[in-house]
């Protein structure tokens, strides 16, 4: 399913205009991350990818279909939406009856429902009964990316689906969410962690004051410096640290260090630069895999 | 300036202690770091030293947390709160008033500054947080970064030893995030204030602090200079603590053995000792064909 | 809704007015609108609390208000023309009629009800509440106690106004069509949400309260705040005002 602006001018109080217009595509089967400062319009841009909000002009298309011509239960069915605090969506009294409640909404609670449901509580292993308002932060924000998912919707909106959690939530969620991804849903997401768009995301959109001022294919986004200064943002440590070493060195202009966008990529390129190549090797994490894959968040230093 | 001796806490509703066995003497003046997976006790650790535990929260309390020379247990908590001022997680429910400048005034009133000093407190602090030009705003009308620096304003300006603060950049972008911790940090040198912040941003803490406590399952696991603490990467991963990605590649190096300087604690230290690690023009063969 | 009876920063007469000049002055005002029955007394005071909107440009807001005032006060209209039966019979009713008298009646009682509501609603818009409260101990002794509890209500309602929007967005995000269907079936699909509502709701207050206290909230007393609100000239006169239109008003009612 694609997603497409088209100059969407939007705004909440006509008086202060969020977006001037924006446009971009988001194909079918991405993983585009929205990256920028609060304030920006990237949640502005989420409201409007599900049609919470209409464009003031321009327009929002999903799949060729304007949204302002979309039922409320039409563009949930067709676009989920991850909200930052998990407790404005969470409402049921356990845990089944609010995975029920994400099919009661888009009025499709039959017996698939039922068997959907359980499946997902096997795979995110909730206990069924449980009362999700006695549930700690993390798991909330599970419940509530489960009651997404559940109805499976092929695109998913994530409105900075990390923040409040910590190192080892942060993976849970975002590895199920990669799992989605690789499994063909497309995913578009707004996140503060550069570290987590690096390891995740395949696209990066760079919004600055209600525009979109670059985007490209992840580290291409992430290694313009200028732009992302320009939007007061700071690239991922470890490209931070190959763009830094090859300002203040112009011999390494064109190794592997000055390319270098990951932590296995780095590693190698130092080991090799110093005569030491055998070091990183002779360790089988650090062997390249998936483009993008080889540091994830799990992996980020296991050993 | 904070003792906590033996410290162990069991909430009234629950039988399992959330922290237990607490040891940690953070001196005056110090920029204290803590952080943790969730669940862990490290907010529980800063209702202690801020008094809340035990006057707000009550339950088993075994030890003794003095602050500033005072027992929590012993002094009232208004006069613990003369002494450590405290920032909350929320802090849109910590407003009390609409306008910056009504916001200021509460705490300073309530703790009886003489009315002559008042104004001169106010204009100190919000020039300390560098939003002096804010105060006749109305607060819905500022940023989530702005928000918070009137929040940590209005308790400045009431000149604590001691500011602890709950996660105060929960809400930000990273860019505000590093706005209000140059601005604490700045604040702290200059009026030796001791701060204790709770954050799930370690890079943050790694640049910011001068002590790092890290807490696992209710009992302290480091408690020592950032370098110290980071040094141990894999032990901090295993508890659900991720080190800065510049600190890890470093320590990554180390363990290969092709590195053995000092921990690095950020991007700009990483880089320093590459730069002295990697030799001069001898990449030819490592350049990448275009 | 957003800046529902939220201050207004503002430096008209009115918004300079002692805060709790402001608030004895609307009620009287209220007061003097509901003693009568003179429709043409109730009309200038109409006309009045519209000038006094204007003054402190807040007739976008005072708009606002009175449409909401409108409906509700329709309703009652509406009883009245319906059960009040006087003047002359324009129609036939099974359990009486309706007169002349009943629709003058009902006019009287809308346009009151605009009159009485708007320098109330205005008090809010050109104080702020903490200046409200302040003023109202030290002026009116009333106790801080009180005075906090009224502040924080009026402090949360924008909070939970907003709490309540992004609740209803998140659950207009799963499909919940709060736009369609009528208005029972609004109610209905609004009802599990206040579950959600209440668990942030008590989060907040308990979270609000531990706040005040270690902002030192027990140790405040009367002398403590910083702003004095002497009652000046102007004041005076305001009050003056008011009580004139409250004489006025029973005069009106007592002599006619």
């Amino acid at each position: 399913m694609t997603i497409e602006f088209r100059n969407v001018h939007a705004s909440y109080d006509a008086n202060i205009p969020i977006l001037k217009g924006v446009s971009f595509t988001v194909e079918d089967g991405e993983f585009v991350a929205f990256v920028g400062t609060n304030g920006a319009g990237k949640s502005t841009t989420m409201r409007l990818v599900n049609g919470l909000l209409k464009p003031e002009e321009g327009e929002v298309l999903i799949d060729g279909v304007p949204t302002t011509e979309l039922k409320t239960s039409e563009l949930a069915r067709r676009v989920g939406f991850l909200f930052q605090n998990p407790d404005n969506q969470i409402c049921c009294n356990t845990v089944r009856d609010e995975l029920l409640f994400s099919f009661k909404a888009i009025g499709a609670l039959d017996a698939d429902a039922e068997r959907r449901v359980d499946e997902v509580i096997a795979e995110f292993n909730f206990n069924p009964d449980d009362d999700p308002f006695l549930l700690n932060r993390g798991t909330r924000q599970l419940l509530a990316l489960a009651s997404t998912i559940v109805v499976e919707p092929p695109v998913i909106v994530l409105d900075e689906p990390t923040t409040g959690l910590d190192f080892r939530e942060c993976v849970k969620v975002m590895n199920i969410i990669r799992r989605l991804h690789q499994s063909g849903t497309t995913v578009i997401m707004v996140c503060h962690d550069m570290e987590v768009v690096a390891d995740f995301a395949n696209r990066v959109i760079v919004m600055s004051d209600g525009c979109v001022v670059d985007q490209g294919p992840t580290f291409e986004a992430l290694r313009n410096r200028r732009t992302l200064q320009a939007a007061s943002l700071v690239p991922p440590q470890i490209v931070d640290i190959s763009l830094g070493l090859s300002m203040m060195r112009p011999d390494l202009d064109g190794t592997l260090i000055a390319n270098a966008n990951t932590l296995n990529e780095m590693e190698a390129a130092i080991a090799a630069a110093v005569g030491n190549p055998g070091a990183a090797s002779s360790t089988p994490t650090y062997a390249p895999t998936a483009p993008g894959a080889e540091d994830a968040l799990e992996e980020g230093g296991a050993r | 300036m904070i003792h906590i001796n033996d410290f162990t806490f069991t909430y009234r509703e629950s039988t399992d202690p959330v922290v237990r066995d607490i040891n940690l003497h953070i001196p005056a003046g110090a920029f204290v770091g803590i952080t943790g997976a969730a669940g862990s006790g490290k907010s529980t650790l800063t209702y202690a030293m801020n008094g809340i535990i035990p006057h707000c929260y009550p339950g088993d309390f075994y030890g003794s947390v003095t602050v500033g020379g005072l027992d929590t247990c012993e002094t009232a908590l208004t006069d613990i709160s003369a002494v450590v001022g405290s920032v909350c997680q929320d802090i849109d429910s910590q407003f009390v008033a609409s306008i910056v400048d009504d916001e200021m005034l509460y705490g300073l009133e309530n703790f009886g500054v003489p009315h002559d000093e008042i104004e001169a407190r106010v204009a100190e602090a919000l020039d300390d947080m560098g939003i002096g030009s804010l105060r006749d705003r109305p607060i819905d009308s500022l940023s989530g970064g702005q928000k918070q620096k009137v929040a940590i304003a209005s308790i400045l300006a009431l000149h604590p030893k001691v500011l602890v603060l709950d996660e105060p950049t929960a809400e930000l972008d990273p860019a505000s995030s590093v706005g209000v911790f140059e601005l604490l940090a700045r604040y702290a040198r200059t009026h030796g204030t001791t701060v204790v912040v709770v954050e799930q941003k370690i890079a943050l803490l790694s640049h910011y602090a001068d002590m790092l406590v890290i807490v696992d399952g209710g009992r302290i696991r480091f408690a020592d200079t950032p370098a110290n603490v980071l040094a141990h990467s894999d032990e901090l991963l295993a508890i659900g603590v991720n080190c800065p990605r510049s600190t890890t590649l470093m320590n990554r190096l180390a363990a290969d053995g092709i590195y053995d300087g000092a921990v690095c604690r950020n991007v700009e230290e990483a880089c320093t000792a590459l730069d002295a690690l990697v030799p001069q023009g001898a990449l030819a063969e490592s350049r990448v064909v275009a | 809704m957003k800046d529902f009876l939220e201050y207004v920063p503002g430096n008209s007469l009115i918004h300079r007015l002692n805060p709790v000049v402001k608030l004895i002055g609307s009620i009287l005002f209220a007061v003097a609108c509901f003693c009568t029955s003179n429709l043409v007394f109730v009309c200038c005071m109409l006309v009045l609390a519209l000038a006094m909107a204007a003054s402190c440009g807040m007739l976008r807001q005072t708009t606002g208000l009175m449409k909401a005032v409108f409906v509700f006060s329709l309703l009652l209209a509406v009883i009245q023309v319906l059960f009040t039966p006087s003047g002359d019979l324009l129609l036939e009713l099974p359990w009486g009629y309706i007169g002349t008298g009943s629709l003058l009646a009902a006019l009287t009682t809308v346009i009151r009800l605009e009159a009485a509501a708007i320098p109330l609603f205005l008090t809010f818009y050109v104080t702020k509440v903490s200046d409200m409260t302040n003023a109202a101990v030290k002026v009116l002794h009333v106790p801080y106690k009180y005075a906090f509890t009224f502040s924080s209500t009026v402090h949360f309602i924008p909070v939970f106004l907003n709490d309540m929007s992004s609740i209803m967005e998140a659950q207009t995000a799963r499909g919940v069509e709060f736009d369609q269907g009528g208005i029972f079936k609004k109610i209905g699909l609004m009802m599990p949400l206040c579950v959600p509502l209440l668990v942030s709701s008590v989060r907040k207050t308990n979270s609000a309260a531990i706040a005040a206290e270690v902002r030192g909230f027990n140790l405040r007393t009367r002398a403590s705040g910083y702003k004095d609100y002497p009652i000046a000239g102007i004041d005076a006169a305001a009050l003056a005002l008011t009580l004139a239109l409250l004489a006025a008003s029973i005069c009106l009612t007592v002599l006619l």
